[in-house]
């Protein structure tokens, strides 16, 4: 019995000392996976079944002032390969270069490398993408990259600029305010399952990376296409080289149009040379020629050393002035300070500069803003050249008379304008309105901003009505006007410098900038065309662009013309059938006294306005088509102050 | 003798008496660790149903996710293609060789205040 006991004690105990020994073991085991190595462990693990998923950035959108796209981001895919997981080189670059529109040879040449990561090609189109993933080739794969898009190809170009493959901004807007849209890049780790694919255990909130923010332009895309077309239309018919156009708003220096020649689309950016990616409007300074006169002028006028009507002898064309002889286009005699600017002398403006004293007209040309970047919010402006007024010569005081000796750029020369224009003070142009976060939170307000007074309002009234008349007969700008508008301004025909043999070339500048309507500015605007070789002077190659682009924006402004039009007559056979058809079923028209109420009915929309406005009738139209019913019926008795309704169908 | 009997039933009678009662409280322990037992299994169940189900949200949403960002992008794409339809230059040039409209004539514009 005690033998018994002996043995169960021992069994026990053996058994005892089994488990302890099996425990340690684990307790062994479990200490040197979790302590000794659990990182590591942890670290093969997570491999294993986390993975790391980059967030590309999403850039943000420009809209023009309408909201209008201007420019988008996208997700395009590229296709790369890992040469050494390829298995057959030649059917793999045979099947790629037929899909992607490629050479088998070059294709194959990328899957030779020996590097272990090769683009083949970035951004394809989705159907490329597509017949790619369903080739399903080993060691070749889609990769997702950001894709900037520019839906109005090269309208705005150079102003908006472009982004490169990394989705930095590299020009223009893109590049200015490149912190504002760039977007942020993410990554968000989540786990995959055995087949690789995402399991989002952990939520999405990972991967809510903020998109970059929207900018709002001053632009409006409508007169920036008329700009450029307009613009292009003249360069062609007088094979001229370059030129740039700008419309500014004068009241709060919004730019609303700014197009350059040659043109530049931002959606083939790496194609395009780089005099096409220039916005000439800030980049590029040029001696500006007669349109310079102007800031002349308003100097003598602010500090009345010369009067409207004050005469000047002209010299018959022929001046001689600090030893040299300054010449006029056309010889003239006596003229009056108006007729000198309308006829743009400069034998007149020579001496009115002699009048005005270089210091007084250094100030001036200072206070319009010349010497010095305007601040437009673009990238790679320029200040022009403009020498102090201690450093000029005799010459140099006639020179600056008509606009050469200085080097401005069309930014600062439309903003002196505008300055004129709006009753004298200078304004700081901008070309974003605004930049809104994702969250619609106001990270950027662009207000107008007075940079000082530079004239007085009179001043300014006086030279704008001055400037008026250089379109009227007589002046140098006549083919600037614009139907049922009084527009001021200044053509300006500049000889370019020779800087292979010093002195001037035979090549010109041709400009002009003004602005309307002219008793109460709504825009001005510049036109600059760079070296014509068909015609040179500024009132023929430049002024009718002004005109065209004018009369577009301001019908596109909904600005009323001051003055009655002309109105063309149109009988085109699809109205008059149509009007017949009306008429037919029309009240038979009674013909009264001169107190009777007319009839309109039957008449198609312009028959019945030019009717109203032949017989001085106030009316409101009610539809569109032609006039089926009235108020009052015709044959009533009119008074003065009645308005016709007429109701339109058809 | 009687009193040996006597104390002999009154220990039988004891342990009559005790015997109901270590049985009820065995019972109740049973009873206990059944329903502990039950809990423990239905607390593991649950984590395991929850798990699975956090794992099957996690594919719900990742498809949605995916979804998501494939829509977001035919959105762009739409977007970008609604902008090139109206840009100025393709509908001027529609109206010109398509329609056969022309930019109106001095004149042709009249204006109504």
């Amino acid at each position: 019995m005690r033998r018994t006991q002996e043995r169960h004690h021992r069994r026990l105990l053996a058994a005892k000392i089994l488990f302890l020994g099996l425990f340690l073991a684990v307790g062994g085991r479990a200490f040197q996976l979790q302590i000794l190595q659990g990182d590591k462990l942890m670290r093969l693990g997570q491999r294993q079944h986390l993975k790391e998923w980059i967030v590309l950035p999403k850039r943000g959108a420009l809209f023009d002032r309408a909201g209008e796209p201007l420019a988008l981001s996208m997700e395009s895919q590229s296709v790369y390969v890992r040469p050494h997981r390829v298995q057959d080189a030649d059917k793999v670059s045979q099947s790629l270069a037929r899909i992607l529109g490629l050479h088998a040879a070059e294709v194959q040449q990328k899957i030779a490398s020996e590097k272990p990561f090769v683009w083949i090609k970035r951004q394809l189109s989705s159907p490329e993408a597509e017949k790619i993933q369903a080739l399903n080739l080993d060691g070749i794969g889609l990769f997702y990259e950001p894709n900037r898009l520019y839906p109005q190809g090269q309208l705005a170009g150079q102003v908006i600029g472009f982004v490169g493959r990394d989705s930095e901004g590299l020009e223009g807007l893109e590049l200015k305010y490149n912190d504002y849209i760039r977007g942020e890049t993410g990554s968000s780790v989540s786990e995959r399952d055995a087949l690789g694919r995402r399991v989002l255990v952990q939520g999405i909130e990972g991967l809510q990376i903020p998109p970059g923010s929207d900018i709002h332009l001053t632009l409006d895309t409508s007169i920036q296409h008329i700009a450029e077309k307009e613009l292009e239309a003249s360069i062609v018919k007088y094979r001229a080289k370059a030129g740039v156009a700008i419309v500014v708003d004068p009241h709060t220096g919004e730019v609303l149009a700014l197009a350059n020649y040659p043109s530049f689309d931002p959606n083939h950016y790496a194609e395009q040379s780089a005099a096409q990616k220039r916005n000439r409007a800030v980049t590029d300074s040029f001696e500006p020629g007669s349109i310079f006169k102007t800031i002349l002028a308003a100097t003598a006028l602010e500090e009345e050393v010369v009067g409207k009507e004050d005469l000047f002898y002209c010299e018959m064309g022929k001046y001689h002035f600090a030893g040299k002889i300054i010449h006029d286009s056309h010889p003239q005699g006596w003229l009056s300070f108006a007729k000198i600017l309308q006829v743009s002398s400069n034998i007149g403006f020579t001496k009115i500069a002699e009048k005005v004293k270089k210091e007084r007209y250094f100030k001036y040309i200072e206070k319009f803003g010349f010497g010095k970047v305007t601040g437009i919010d673009v990238p790679g402006e320029v200040p022009g050249l403009l020498r102090r007024a201690d450093s000029w010569s005799a010459i140099d005081l006639a020179t600056h008379a008509f606009g050469q000796g200085i080097a401005t750029t069309p930014m600062q020369m439309v903003m002196a304008y505008a300055a004129i224009a709006n009753g004298g003070i200078l304004m700081r142009p901008f070309i974003t309105r605004r930049i809104l976060s994702p969250s619609g939170q106001v990270l950027l307000d662009n207000q107008p901003h007075v940079v000082r007074r530079v004239v007085s309002e009179k001043t300014a009234k006086l030279l704008a009505s001055m400037l008026r008349d250089v379109t009227t007969e007589g002046g140098t700008g006549t083919m600037a006007n614009v139907d049922g508008f009084d527009v001021a301004g200044k053509t300006g025909t500049a000889q370019k410098a020779d800087t292979a043999h010093g002195g001037y070339s035979k090549k010109r500048v041709g400009s002009f900038v003004g602005f309307v309507p002219a008793n109460d500015p709504r825009l001005v605007a510049l036109v600059l065309i760079d070296e014509p070789e068909a015609a040179v002077y500024g009132g023929v190659v430049a002024a009718p662009v002004f005109r065209n682009i004018a009369q577009a924006a301001l019908r596109r402004l909904a600005v009323a013309p001051e003055k009655a039009m002309p109105i063309a007559a149109i009988t085109k056979q699809a109205d008059l059938a149509a009007r017949q058809i009306v008429k037919r079923s029309a009240p038979v028209a009674i013909n009264v006294g001169a107190d009777a109420v007319p009839d309109f009915t039957g008449l198609s929309l312009r028959e019945a306005l030019e009717k109203a406005q032949s017989m001085k009738v106030k009316v409101r139209l009610q539809g569109n088509g032609y006039v089926v019913k009235q108020t009052p019926a015709a044959g009533g008795h009119w008074h003065d102050e009645d308005v016709l309704v007429l109701h339109l169908q058809g | 003798m009687a009193s040996v009997v006597s104390a002999q039933t009154r220990r039988i009678a004891s342990v009559k008496r005790e015997r109901p009662q270590r049985s009820v409280a065995s019972r109740w322990r049973l009873v206990f660790g059944v329903i502990l037992g039950a809990a423990l299994i239905g607390v593991v169940l649950a984590h395991v149903w929850l798990r699975l189900q956090v794992v099957r949200m996690g594919y719900v949403l990742s498809t949605t996710s995916k979804l998501q960002t494939r829509l977001e992008q035919e959105n762009r794409e739409l977007k970008f293609e609604l902008a090139r339809l109206n840009s100025p230059e393709r509908l001027g040039a529609l109206a010109r060789q398509r329609l056969g409209l022309v930019a109106p004539e001095k004149g042709q514009v009249i204006v109504l205040r």
